[in-house]
Formats: C-alpha cells, sequence, structure tokens
C-alpha cells in the first residue's frame, strides 16, 4: 500500500508548488524589504508554507471518499463558521472577514472555497443519475448560496463571485443541459446590472474607476493600479534585477506584497521571468485538470476539477488587476502573495487532489 | 458520458486558454509599450518629489516684560502661472482684476501675462509681491465670483484660472522706531542688519529644514515645522521710549550733533535702555542698503573728565590716598614732560581728593596718576577694561587700543583724554565702582526661547578691578562731590553719585595734518555718569550729546538730561525715596 499509493503521488504537481511557495517567499522579502513594520512577514510566509506542503501530504494519503461521508456536517459547521464571524469578527479594511485567534487570525471564508467543492462535488456524484432539471439545479445553487449568503453579507464580493464560479463550474461539468445556459448565460450579463446598486460604495467606485478612468485623477482611487502598470511595464524582457527594481524597493507599488506582487515580480524578472511562473501556476492546473481526468470516480473528477478551476480563477483575476483588465478586487496569486488563509485553503485543495491522484483510476497492476 | 464529460472540460480548457492569451498580450503589450515607458518616466518624476526649503519663522523678540518688540507680518506674493492662464487665454481679465486690487498698471500685468510658456521657458511670472492680507482676501473672493460665472462651451466666461499667490513672512516692528538702533533690522529678502537681528541671526532664524515633498497620496508630509527662536531682552520698553524722549529733547535743545543714553542695572550688566538719536522706522519698503549706525557701541570718543571715575578708583585702591587727602593745587603741573592745566586754568590751593573730584581737577588728577606710577596706573585701566571689547551681544562693537603704556599720555589719561571708547565700554567700567567691585558683562539678552522653553541667561562677571570697600568710598565721595559740582541735578530724595566730563575732541583723523594739529577749541563732548541710589545702586546711567552748541560744559548740558531720565527712573523702576527706603529697612 505503502510503495503504491508513492507511487500514484503527483511529484510533478507537489514539486511545482514547492517551488512556487519558495518564490512566493523571496519575492515577498524583496517587497517588503526595508519595511520593518513589515519585516516579519517573510518568517511567516515560511512557517505557513511549510504547514501548507505538510497539509498537502497529509490530506494525500486519506482517501477522499472519506469526505464525502462527512459531507453534511462539513457543510453546518462551515455555516456555523461563518456564522461566528459575525460574533467574533474583527473589522478590518472596512469588512468583516476575519476571525482572531491568538495564534494567527483566520479568513473562513477562504476555507468555505474548499468546503463548497468537495459538497458540491458529492452532490453532483450522488445525483448524477438523477434528472438533470431544475429541481436539480436549484438545489444545488441552494447550497452554495446558503454559504455564500454570509460571505456576502461581510461583505466580501470577490470570494463570492469565486464561489459562484466554482458552483457554475461544477454544475457545467456535472452535466448542465445546453438549454439552461442560455438562462445562466442571461443571468450572467444581467447581474452586475441588477447588483451594482446593492454594492458598497467602494466597490461601486472600483467599478466606476475601471470602466472610466479619470484622466485628471493623480491620487487615489486609480493610484495602486497606475503603479502596478507602471512597475510592470518597468520590468521589460529580463527585468530589473531581485531587489533592484525602483517601483519596488522605494515602496511606490502599494499592496506590494499581496494583491500587487505579480507587478513586482514583473518588474524585477521582466516578461521572461514572469511568464515562466505564469506557466508553473499553468503547469499546477493542468496537473490538476490531468488528474481530475485519470479521477476512477466523479466525485473525485469534480474535486480535482474545482480545486483547477480555483487556482485557475484566482490567478486570472488577480494577474487581471494587475494588467488593469478588470477592477480592483482583493483576491491573491497563489502560493505566491502573502496570507495564511489564501495558502492554507488552496494546500488543503491540492491535498484533496493529490488524494485523487493516488487512487486513480487503476490501469496497470 | 464520458464523451460529454471529456467535451465540457474541453470548453472550459479553451476558455482558460483563451484568458491565458489574453493575459498574455496584455503583459508583452505592456511591457514593450513606449508610452508606457513613457507614463513611468512621468511617474518617477512625479513621484520621486523635490526638496522643498521650509523657511521657519523668526524668532520674536520681546522687552523684558515680554512686549513685543519684533514680530512678523504675512505678506503675499502674486504671480500667474502661465500653463494655466495661457490655456484659458484670459490674459485680459486677469489684467484688469489685478490692475484694479493691487493698484498696478494694466499695461504691466497684461504684458507679463500675455506671454506663453514657449516664450519665456518659464512657467510662472511674479506679478508683484509683499501684498497684505487685506487685498488678499479681495482677490480671493474676487476670484471665486469668476469661477462661479456659467460660461458655454462656445462662450466660455472670464476666469482669474492661473493667478495664484503665496505667502511669506515679512519682519514688523509694532513699536515702529523704538530702540531701532539695538534691534536692528530684516529686509524684506530677509538679511538681517545690525543690532540683535543681525547678532542672534542664527537663533533667530532657527534651521531650515528640508522636506521632501512627492505627489504620493500615501507619504504624509508630517515634517516638524522648526521656529526660530525667540528673545527676551533686558530693554525695558517704558524705560527706553522714556529716555528716547528725553534725549530727543535736549539734543534739540542744546544744538547738539547728537546724543546717547544708556541706562543699565549695574548688578546684572543688564542695558535697560539704550537711547541714540539716530534711529528709524523700518518699513518693508526701506530701502535694505540704509547704513545704520548705534553710536553706543561704535561711536569711539574721548570721554574726558568721567574716566576721572577710574583714575581715583586706582589710588584708592591702591591705598595711595583716602578722600580726604590733601592736596595742594598750583593749577598747572608737568607730567612726562607734558604740562597740565586745570580746566579753568586756575589753581585752587589746598583741596581734598573729594574736592579734587568736586572741581574737576586735572591738575590733581594728574599728579595722582603720576604717583600711582605707569604700571600701576594701567593695570588699573586694563582690569576696568579700558581698550577692550566690553562684550555686549549686539553686532558692530568697536574699540580703540590703548596706546602703549608710557609717561608720555599717564597724565591725558588720567582725565580721560587721548583714549577712544563707545559709551558702553564707559558704562563697563563705571558700573564696577556701582556694584561693590564686581564688573558685570553688558548684554541686551537675557532669555532665550526656543522650542516652547525659555532659558534665562545667567549674568556673567567680566573681572573685579576694585575692592567693594573702594567701590563704596568712591561712589560715597562722588555723591558728596555731585552736589557741589552740578547745580543741575535736581533729584529729591535720592542721594545719587556721578561725575559730569567735557572733553575736547581731537581733529578729524582724516586730516592730512592730523597728528600736529591741536584739538580742536569750537566743540566740545559734553558727558555725565551717575548711579543711584547711593547706598545701593539700582541703576547706572550714561549720558553723551556730542558738541552741544548752547554750552560746551558737561555739568551744564548733561547733567540735566541725567536728572531728567533719574527722575522718571524712580517711578519706572518703583524706587522708593532714600528714607523710605531706610525706614523700611530698620522696621
Amino acid at each position: 500500500m505503502k510503495r503504491e499509493f508513492w507511487r500514484h503521488f503527483d511529484f510533478l504537481l507537489f514539486g511545482s508548488v514547492a517551488f512556487l511557495c519558495v518564490f512566493g517567499v523571496l519575492m515577498i522579502r524583496s517587497a517588503i524589504a526595508g519595511n520593518i513594520v513589515l519585516a516579519g512577514l517573510v518568517q511567516r510566509q515560511i512557517i505557513y508554507d511549510l504547514i501548507g506542503l505538510v497539509i498537502i501530504i497529509g490530506l494525500s494519503m486519506i482517501d477522499y471518499h472519506y469526505w464525502a461521508s462527512i459531507s453534511h456536517i462539513m457543510y453546518i459547521f462551515m455555516f456555523l463558521f461563518l456564522g461566528a464571524v459575525f460574533v467574533l469578527g474583527a473589522v478590518t479594511f472596512g469588512s468583516v472577514r476575519w476571525i482572531e485567534t491568538g495564534l494567527f487570525n483566520i479568513q473562513p471564508s477562504e476555507f468555505a472555497k474548499i468546503v463548497i467543492i468537495l459538497v458540491l462535488a458529492n452532490y453532483f456524484h450522488t445525483h448524477q443519475d438523477q434528472k438533470h432539471d431544475l429541481r436539480w439545479i436549484a438545489t444545488s445553487l441552494l447550497l452554495t448560496f446558503g454559504l455564500v449568503a454570509w460571505i456576502l453579507l461581510q461583505p466580501n464580493l470577490s470570494t463570492s463571485i469565486v464561489i459562484f464560479v466554482l458552483w457554475f463550474a461544477l454544475i457545467w461539468l456535472s452535466g448542465l443541459p445546453m438549454k439552461f445556459l442560455w438562462w445562466f448565460g442571461a443571468a450572467g450579463v444581467l447581474t452586475p446590472f441588477a447588483a451594482f446598486p446593492f454594492l458598497e460604495e467602494y466597490q461601486q467606485q472600483r467599478v466606476i474607476t475601471f470602466l472610466f478612468p479619470d484622466p485628471n485623477a493623480r491620487h487615489g482611487n486609480t493610484y495602486n493600479v497606475d503603479q502596478a502598470l507602471v512597475t510592470i511595464g518597468s520590468g521589460g524582457w529580463f527585468g530589473q534585477g531581485y531587489g533592484h527594481s525602483t517601483q519596488v524597493q522605494l515602496r511606490y507599488l502599494k499592496v506590494r506584497h499581496t494583491d500587487f506582487i505579480f507587478s513586482a515580480m514583473s518588474a524585477e524578472f521582466g516578461f521572461v521571468g514572469t511568464v515562466l511562473i505564469l506557466a508553473l501556476i499553468g503547469f499546477v492546473i493542468y496537473r490538476c485538470f490531468r488528474t481530475a481526468r485519470m479521477a476512477s470516480d466523479l466525485y473525485g473528477a469534480l474535486i480535482a476539477y474545482g480545486v483547477g478551476v480555483l487556482m485557475f480563477f484566482q490567478a486570472a483575476v488577480n494577474v487581471g488587476v494587475n494588467l488593469n483588465l478588470i477592477p480592483v478586487t482583493g483576491l491573491t496569486l497563489p502560493f505566491i502573495s502573502y496570507g495564511g488563509s489564501s495558502l492554507l485553503s488552496l494546500s488543503l485543495g491540492l491535498g484533496l487532489v493529490e488524494s485523487v491522484a493516488a487512487r486513480h483510476k487503476v490501469l496497470e497492476f | 458520458m464520458l464523451s460529454d464529460f471529456e467535451l465540457r472540460t474541453n470548453i472550459i480548457k479553451v476558455i482558460f486558454s483563451m484568458v491565458a492569451i489574453l493575459i498574455l498580450g496584455r503583459i508583452i503589450g505592456l511591457q514593450t509599450n513606449k508610452a508606457n515607458r513613457d507614463f513611468q518616466e512621468y511617474w518617477e518624476y512625479v513621484s520621486s518629489g523635490y526638496e522643498e526649503e521650509i523657511t521657519p519663522a523668526r524668532g520674536l523678540i520681546y522687552d523684558r516684560y515680554g512686549t513685543p518688540l519684533a514680530t512678523n507680518l504675512t505678506v503675499y506674493e502674486v504671480n500667474v502661472n502661465l500653463e494655466k492662464s495661457n490655456f484659458v487665454g484670459n490674459a485680459e481679465t486677469i489684467a484688469s482684476v489685478l490692475s484694479r486690487i493691487l493698484d498696478i498698471p494694466y499695461d504691466e500685468v497684461f504684458r507679463k501675462t500675455n506671454v506663453s510658456v514657449k516664450e519665456t521657458g518659464f512657467t510662472r511670472k511674479i506679478i508683484t509681491s509683499f501684498i497684505d492680507q487685506e487685498r488678499i482676501d479681495q482677490l480671493a473672493l474676487t476670484y471665486d465670483e469668476y469661477e462661479n460665472l456659467n460660461g458655454t462651451k462656445k462662450n466660455p466666461a472670464p476666469t482669474l484660472y492661473g493667478v495664484e499667490w503665496t505667502p511669506f513672512l515679512i519682519r514688523q516692528y509694532p513699536e515702529e522706531e523704538l530702540a531701532s538702533n539695538v534691534i536692528g533690522s530684516v529686509s524684506k529678502y530677509g538679511d538681517a542688519r545690525r543690532g540683535v537681528e543681525q547678532q542672534y541671526d542664527e537663533l533667530l532664524s532657527g534651521v531650515p529644514s528640508k522636506s521632501l515633498q512627492t505627489g504620493l497620496p500615501n507619504v504624509i508630509h508630517d515634517d516638524d515645522w522648526p521656529k526660530g527662536s525667540s528673545l527676551v531682552l533686558t530693554i525695558d520698553r517704558e524705560i527706553q521710549r522714556t529716555v528716547e524722549d528725553i534725549l530727543d529733547f535736549h539734543v534739540d535743545e542744546t544744538g547738539s550733533l547728537s546724543g546717547v543714553v544708556i541706562v543699565s542695572d549695574p548688578e546684572t550688566g543688564d542695558v535697560l535702555a539704550m537711547a541714540t538719536t539716530s534711529r528709524y522706522d523700518r518699513l518693508p519698503d526701506n530701502d535694505p542698503r540704509i547704513e545704520f549706525v548705534n553710536p553706543a557701541i561704535e561711536s569711539l570718543y574721548e570721554p574726558g573728565s568721567v574716566s576721572k571715575v577710574l583714575t581715583m578708583a586706582a589710588a584708592l585702591d591702591a591705598g595711595l590716598v583716602t578722600p580726604d587727602t590733601p592736596f595742594l593745587d598750583t593749577g598747572i603741573v608737568e607730567v612726562g614732560g607734558v604740562t597740565v592745566y586745570n580746566w579753568d586754568r586756575v589753581g585752587h590751593g589746598q583741596v581734598t581728593m573729594t574736592g579734587c573730584m568736586e572741581l574737576s581737577l586735572n591738575v590733581c588728577l594728574a599728579s595722582v596718576a603720576r604717583d600711582l606710577g605707569v604700571t600701576t596706573f594701567y593695570e588699573y585701566l586694563d582690569a576696568f577694561g579700558i581698550g577692550h571689547r566690553s562684550g555686549i551681544d549686539l553686532e558692530g562693537e568697536r574699540i580703540y587700543p590703548l596706546a602703549i603704556p608710557g609717561e608720555g599720555n599717564l597724565a591725558a589719561h588720567s582725565f580721560g583724554q587721548a583714549m577712544n571708547l563707545a559709551p558702553i565700554q564707559m558704562v563697563t567700567a563705571i558700573s564696577a565702582v556701582a556694584n561693590d567691585g564686581v564688573m558685570m558683562a553688558p548684554r541686551i539678552v537675557r532669555s532665550i526661547i526656543s522650542n516652547g522653553r525659555q532659558y534665562d541667561l545667567p549674568p556673567k562677571v567680566i573681572s573685579k578691578p576694585i575692592t567693594a570697600e573702594t567701590a563704596h568710598t568712591l561712589t560715597e565721595m562722588l555723591t558728596v562731590s555731585l552736589q557741589g559740582e552740578s547745580s543741575n541735578i535736581e533729584v529729591d530724595g535720592y542721594r545719587l553719585a556721578g561725575k559730569t566730563g567735557t572733553a575736547q575732541i581731537a581733529p578729524y583723523k582724516g586730516h592730512p595734518e592730523y597728528d600736529i594739529l591741536p584739538y580742536r577749541t569750537d566743540a566740545t563732548n559734553a558727558s555725565f555718569v551717575g548711579w543711584g541710589p547711593a547706598d545701593d545702586p539700582k541703576f547706572l546711567v550714561y549720558v553723551w550729546l556730542e558738541e552741544p552748541q548752547t554750552s560746551p560744559w558737561g555739568s551744564v548740558v548733561a547733567a540735566p538730561v541725567f536728572s531728567d531720565v533719574v527722575n522718571e527712573l524712580v517711578v519706572l523702576m518703583d524706587i522708593p525715596p532714600d528714607a523710605i527706603r531706610l525706614q523700611i529697612a530698620n522696621q
């Protein structure tokens, strides 16, 4: 069993993730160089990385079918956990997202992403023979909305969108009939317009700033994005060298160790370095999809796909923000941005993928 | 079903690939775009910032009781930002409004405004400066009125866009010309000239600090704005004004060229008033090149008989004489080959030392100096600081070194001729007699206020040229002699010590035959030094009238100045008459 297990453990996936983690630490170190207040973050990120890698190995050893059996409990637990944010949550950056424990702050909504993948995968797996009608769709949507409601209330729009994307990806893969696709398409187009008045003011502002940038605005709304564009542009083909970007080192670029770490990376490693790292992230996603294709059942396949979609969506949105392709949101660059909760939840996801990979369809004896 | 699943995953993969290609294209676009490079350069320029030197507000100057003598006034410089004004093309509007409010010719403003940045190479053009708050308020109001006008695209409303004004501080003297010789001035361009302003320029100016101003919204420019230190003078505004008035009156009355009155506290060296007739009102528009003198510290003159106080002090202190030592005055004596006569060319017969002072006998004092001997006499003069700087904390004190000690000058020096000194140096020397033999350093600044703290400067002792006993004896002698010498002293109820002085004036130094010319016969310098109350001196007053016309004698023209000053002084300084004071002391 042991030897069998390690034979199917996806070392390439694990190695890629480990490489991204190491690169992330280096990049964070460069981004916060000279900032005394943030100096401790490098060490903390290393600890998060180590915990994350241990989680991946640990989860891969547990049969993922086990999670199916406690799917209901996990769902209820997550539901209560998110609710607890309102009771215990600390207000940070204008929204309630964190629970402060003695050691570090937990951001429950990050873990909700993984839970929703498991829960929906289980639902679609167990109902795969049921007729794929409105009831089937509505139930899955209700399940999703049960968790998203809390997250929307925090308010945390970006995570809510991530979870809906996960839901859509999974229901699509589970065989969403084409006729509903048009409905969804229409809903997808209309929802932003309908929802816009209900957004928080800063969210509306971000969207407006993105769509209609004020050419006279020198500071404030467009500052971070302007700086990010300049920073990326300053990288050129081969970058200014590790620790040598004026934009990064002189701190013109803000939140450069989290949301805008991609810009810092582009400035210091240039086009070549950036594309290599993005390719590596792409490779991790590819391995997730590969695992999904080889999974022994739909449950495993959906888990692996879900995690892959999650990785892709986060990476694409983060990079898109940096490139001013979409409005500013607070999604991190997987395994590179600083942040414990996001890193640990992605580790959980990849641990599940490894678990699926280790138990894939037995093609050989 | 599997094929359906595969199809669906492939669709996802296609979508993901398209997103990836979009991102890739965007990255290539950004990193190769020249416009983006330019934008970065612009941003680096904006955010790298520029160093702005913040000139601290100049420290204030107060009199000893905190009345401000020098303050700061905010005025404005009005300029036009050509980049903005040209954009709108509103030179006519700006010219008409500015010429109306600021009282400058329309053509001048129009000429300055109606140029392009390319022509001048400057973005800003100064229209005028030193505009007061009131007119700036009016300008701001008009500016807003124009801003609120509604124009159409075709027919835009006139605007003052581009007109800017920046505040700065200039020096203001609320007491106008009061003590201007002591305080000095600051030109409107910030150069300190003379007096306390120049002497303490570094302290008053403070340290200019550099502040990095950037275009970054996240950088807070919370630099501590430095402030110049403020000064508390020893000058008493009331005494200064009173003394200036008295001096002006007497200079006018006696037809003198100029006059100096110094009032000091012998115990501390504090200069309570330093009045001169050379004062001026320092309006901001005054010519900054104005040469302005403080005769009290920089006009060197031969003081004459007031210097006999020092000679007598030396003789008493050396034990050569007592107040009652007899002297037979023959009216003529030869000392070191120089023949000395009395001022009245008369021999007064048998007199005491007190009588010598009362009658101001040159023959007597020259004999005393001869008996003291060259070495001893000049040791005492040196101890009194004659020929040295008094060290007063004012810019511009001048000295004239004492001639090499020798028999030749001994006689002349014994009665204050052939030596040049500034009034403040005589004040310093004689204040030792009024302060138990201790010579205090004269000073103008008593406290420095820096960063909200007041630092009191301790009085400084220069030396102890004579013993306390000598000082008391001499003061008593001069109290007695003053009553006989000058009938022009009328201060009821106070015993005062003093000495008059009438000095001959050496010929103009630039004269080609200066060395062989005799002293002038047409003019004198009249001086007076006095202090009181005799038993516990609280003030010392020094008077110098230059070339009085009504009478050459110090006792006639200078003594009344002393008398008038002391009459006011005892009131202003709240000194009770001797009788009451003794009564209180005896209780």
